[in-house]
């Protein structure tokens, strides 16, 4: 789902140029930010998440204690957890894991452990998801498992070998700029792109040896500015795969060549290919006054609509959306823009909305091998709801979606959005008046005491619930969505049932 | 129209001017500020008409019942006219009307035999039981009957000008069938009548017993001599306004204990450790949810209602009331209240996208509510249906929470009718022009939620299933005043 933001998804062809375009200018503003906090540079933690908030001593003391429990917990969780995993796996593990552990320094060392939570939902035990459960009620209820590190929001820290492509996405992701699976799976790909595009094999190595190793941290920065898609999870897995397979005696120049050539192949064939047998089998299911229901935004989703108006079909669209990102938005611009209905509700309002609708087209983040569809939280209200009016729900999904993943609920693997997003300026701005109906006990009391007078800022109200020892914000990004609501997908293999999902996974990967 | 207020115009403004200005002008005050949706919500809305119609039967002159009805009544058409989807101000007028009616009946009813209670119930018993005795048993089981039965008993008393206020072309089939059954002689038919609403009554109130105060006013005889005497010197024949008065300030005392009563149910529901989900600033839920956490530990899931609600949702998890309870209840001094964070109580705002996911986790759900219909659905912020139909799928317990004069007779036989739309502007600021133009924004304030969603109901009377909820209203309500 919501591969709206950047339109570099699209065509394979025309995208190297517009990010070439956008990392110069990223870059300069990049450098900018770092050199502002180049004196905290060691110890990022404090920086990235704290700059705005200022806790008093104790209360960052018990932060890190916490934070400390909870990575003591994960890592109990991490033990047993390979050991399963590679009998579930064993491709991906021996490319992941293989080159990542053998030749890192030490610094590489505790990291694998640390991705466990973000990247792998599936696995993970009974025992140690308890433990989870008692810490969950210190920080964010029972996703208390999925807080391992704030978001990163700047490139303080970043290791060396990190190329400025990658720089510039990271931050690009971080602020969703571009957001949704698949255009953040492509615009890493032609990262990956220029990276190896200024590749050089030092002396004394082989080219599919060194280029791997320096895979690690470009991945490992980009999974700190925001987790993997399970798209990127797959792409990084298939590139891997072909940079091993590269034969040592090839001449540097050539397997460069070759590898660019792979990739453009690989967005080429996955997504602007299947995008478009996509977007035909979509269309056709489109018949004249239909109103379809359509959830977020989602770029695949988008291209229907609008090829299906282009081929003259008379519809209509319902478009519902949801703070905080309102995708949806974007994407009822865009459909309204080419001239068809639009009509825009809140998810509050989805149950009027529903009412007037005929279909629901889904895009989707994921297709779990369970046949359930992990998507942008609240997809799984949308398609509960058409399930109740007997609606026909259609997910529109690229096979690269898939995973071998399983999921069964939306809380065990998910990814945690960062609290203060909650609250828009213009919210906080709202219950700034508030001030003085704190009740008494709250620190922000105390404090104002301390300084009178101080301009009260939007941000005040985050410090407010930051305070506040038992008022939490909470938010994550994706839901799962039963297979039982789910009565289509659409994929390039053709339209499947849920059921089908894991067949089509293990055709798409073994081809 | 409000004179030399400072205030915004609201609740607050709209109860200090109701001290000096007459009747007339106050129902044209009330009117403009529902329109203008200065008053909103159930609870200013019924707080703001039982203050009017107070004044409104405090002004009102003579002793007539059927023109007190009726005066009654036509303010009532007018303020519900001109905001329909405030139910609750049809509520109150309605139980008002069912008051004078209750008033009149007793005191016409129970007149003769006043000085002893027994001496009345028996004897007329015996009478019917001699007469009719099978229909004695039907008629004080079933509510229809018993209000078809009492009709012409109104009409007799009440002056002859009763016919054209419609009441009798209401009900024609049960009118004529009951004529069909009556003796011919008029004055038996009367005095067994007389005996046979009297039961009902009684036993209307014996189905809520558990209630400390019955919202109904149902015992007059006790509480109107103290009060009645400075009310009004003259009492000729029954004190009407009087007794309308002190039963209207059982409504108001009503309105204002509600939420405490509901509150004092929460231990019966609540459980040590419980993950509740809850969504919008109520502060039924919140009062609710405070007594139960004052010796139990839960945690709280919040929606946060967004776009209409979220401001107050999250003054209220800050500061543990909104401005309507402020202004709704001044004299509530504001240090004992706390908010349910500063009670140890985890609260977890979540956006209201994330009601599914949390759900298979969630324990229990406490929905506020906006109107409860006779059917026992209810009329709820925007996302309820949401949250209830999320909860339905993964069983989760849905419980609501409303006062009594949120309870409405109106079934929901149209239910667009019932929803408001407010303001787009929440969900795309204006200054998006372009979209706003080409796109149709729409923001439902509320949604409606079907009975067989709810499991519970609890109410200031205590716990219902939604299929008991039409008993309830039989209570409250007379079925002469379903129409205003």
């Amino acid at each position: 789902m919501s591969e709206s933001a950047t339109k570099e998804a699209t065509s394979a062809s025309e995208v190297p140029i517009k990010t070439q375009d956008v990392q110069p200018t990223q870059a300069a503003s990049d450098s900018k930010e770092s050199k502002q906090s180049g004196s905290d540079a060691k110890n990022t933690k404090p920086t990235e998440g704290d700059a705005p908030k200022k806790l008093s001593p104790a209360e960052l003391k018990k932060q890190k204690a916490a934070e400390k429990q909870a990575r003591r917990a994960q890592q109990k969780a991490a033990g047993p957890a390979p050991s399963q995993q590679a009998s579930q796996s064993k491709e991906g593990q021996k490319q992941q894991k293989g080159p990542k552990q053998g030749p890192k320094e030490d610094k590489s060392r505790p990291l694998p452990v640390r991705r466990r939570p973000s990247q792998s939902n599936a696995p993970i035990s009974q025992a140690p998801r308890k433990e989870s459960k008692i810490e969950a009620r210190q920080v964010g209820l029972f996703f208390g498992h999925l807080y391992s590190q704030p978001r990163k929001h700047s490139m303080a820290g970043a290791s060396k070998d990190v190329h400025p492509a990658i720089l510039a996405l990271g931050l690009q992701y971080s602020s969703y700029t571009i957001c949704g699976s698949t255009a953040r799976m492509v615009a890493m790909l032609l990262a990956f792109k220029a990276l190896i595009a200024s590749y050089q094999t030092p002396v004394g190595t082989s080219l599919s040896r060194h280029l791997i190793q320096l895979l690690g941290p470009q991945i490992e920065y980009l999974r700190d500015c925001r987790p993997y898609s399970i798209t990127m999870g797959n792409a990084i897995r298939w590139l891997k795969d072909i940079i091993v397979k590269t034969d040592p005696s090839t001449p540097e120049a050539d397997a460069k060549r070759d590898l660019l050539e792979e990739i453009d192949m690989f967005i080429r064939e996955r997504v602007t290919a299947a995008d478009k047998l996509i977007r035909e089998l979509a269309v056709t299911k489109i018949l004249p006054g239909d109103v379809i229901l359509t959830y977020a935004s989602s770029s695949i989703v988008e291209q229907t609509l609008l090829q299906a108006h282009h081929a003259g079909i008379n519809f209509s669209v319902i478009v519902v959306d949801s703070k905080p990102l309102f995708e949806g938005r974007t994407l009822a611009r865009k459909l309204a823009n080419a001239g068809i209905k639009v009509r825009y509700f809140l998810i509050t309002g989805a149950s009027h909305a529903i009412k007037d609708a005929s279909k629901v087209f889904l895009g989707a983040h994921a297709m779990m091998s369970n046949g359930r569809l992990y998507s942008r939280v609240g997809t799984a209200l949308v398609s509960m709801l058409a399930n109740a009016q007997s609606l026909p729900v259609i997910v529109l999904c690229e096979s690269v979606k898939f995973t071998e993943k399983v999921a069964l609920d939306s809380i065990v693997g998910n990814e945690v959005a960062p609290a203060e997003e909650l609250l828009s300026e213009a919210e906080r701005q709202n219950l700034l008046p508030l001030k003085n109906l704190l009740p008494k006990s709250h620190p922000a009391n105390a404090e104002e005491n301390n300084t009178e007078g101080a301009a009260s800022a939007p941000s005040d109200v985050l410090k407010w619930i930051d305070g506040s020892k038992n008022l939490h914000h909470l938010q994550v990004l994706y839901d799962v969505t039963p297979a039982e609501y789910i009565d289509m997908i659409i994929t390039e293999y053709g339209s499947l049932p849920p059921s089908s999902v894991p067949v089509v996974h293990r055709l798409s990967t073994n081809t | 129209m409000a004179p030399g207020v400072a205030l915004a115009p609201g609740l607050t403004s709209f109860l200090k001017s109701l001290k000096t200005n007459p009747a007339d002008s106050s129902v044209e005050h009330l009117i403009s500020l529902l329109k203008r949706r200065q008053i909103r919500n159930s609870r200013p809305c019924a707080i703001a008409t039982a203050a009017l119609i107070s004044k409104v039967v405090g002004e009102f002159k003579g002793n007539d019942a059927t023109r007190l009805l009726e005066r009654i009544r036509q303010v009532g058409r007018r303020l519900t006219a001109a905001q329909p989807r405030e139910v609750v101000v049809g509520n109150i007028v309605r139980r008002v009307l069912g008051l004078i009616r209750e008033v009149v009946e007793d005191n016409v009813g129970g007149e003769p035999a006043n000085n002893s209670e027994t001496g009345r119930s028996t004897p007329t018993q015996s009478q019917d039981l001699a007469s009719r005795p099978h229909l004695n048993s039907t008629i004080s089981s079933m509510s229809p009957l018993r209000h078809a039965a009492i009709e012409p008993i109104e009409t007799s008393n009440y002056s002859s000008d009763i016919s054209d206020s419609g009441e009798l072309t209401k009900r024609p089939p049960l009118l004529t069938s009951h004529t069909s059954y009556a003796p011919t002689s008029t004055a038996p038919l009367v005095n067994s009548l007389f005996g046979l609403f009297s039961q009902p009554v009684e036993s209307s109130t014996a189905s809520t017993p558990t209630v400390p105060n019955s919202p109904d006013g149902k015992t007059p005889h006790s509480l109107n001599l103290d009060r009645l005497v400075d009310l009004r010197g003259s009492q000729q024949y029954f004190d009407l306004k009087g007794e309308v008065m002190s039963g209207i300030m059982e409504l108001q005392e009503e309105l204002e204990q509600s939420d405490k009563q509901i509150a004092d149910f929460a231990h019966e529901h609540i459980h040590a450790n419980e993950i509740i989900l809850t969504h919008t600033a109520s502060t039924t839920v919140q009062t609710f949810l405070a007594k139960a956490a004052k010796n139990r530990k839960f945690t709280v899931v919040h929606a946060e209602t967004y776009p209409h609600d979220n401001a107050a949702t999250h003054e209220v998890l800050l500061t543990g009331r909104k401005q309507d309870a402020r202004a709704g209840a001044p004299h509530d001094d504001d240090d004992r209240w706390k908010c349910l964070t500063e009670l140890g109580i985890p609260v977890y705002v979540i956006p209201d996208s994330h009601v599914f996911a949390i759900m298979s986790r969630v324990n229990k759900v406490i929905l506020a509510t906006h109107t409860v219909l006779a059917n026992g659905g209810l009329v709820a912020a925007g996302g309820a249906h949401l949250i209830a139909q999320a909860a339905k799928s993964h069983q989760t317990p849905v419980v609501v929470l409303s006062g009594v004069y949120k309870l409405s007779p109106v079934y929901p036989f149209d239910l667009d009718e019932l929803i408001e739309y407010g303001d787009v502007g929440a969900v795309v600021p204006y200054d998006d022009g372009e979209f706003v133009d080409k796109v149709d924004v729409e923001h439902p304030l509320y949604d409606y939620v079907s009975a067989d969603l709810v499991d519970l109901y609890i109410t200031n009377l205590g716990g219902h299933a939604p299929s008991f909820l039409y008993r309830i209203v039989a209570d409250h309500y007379r079925p002469e005043d379903t129409v205003l």
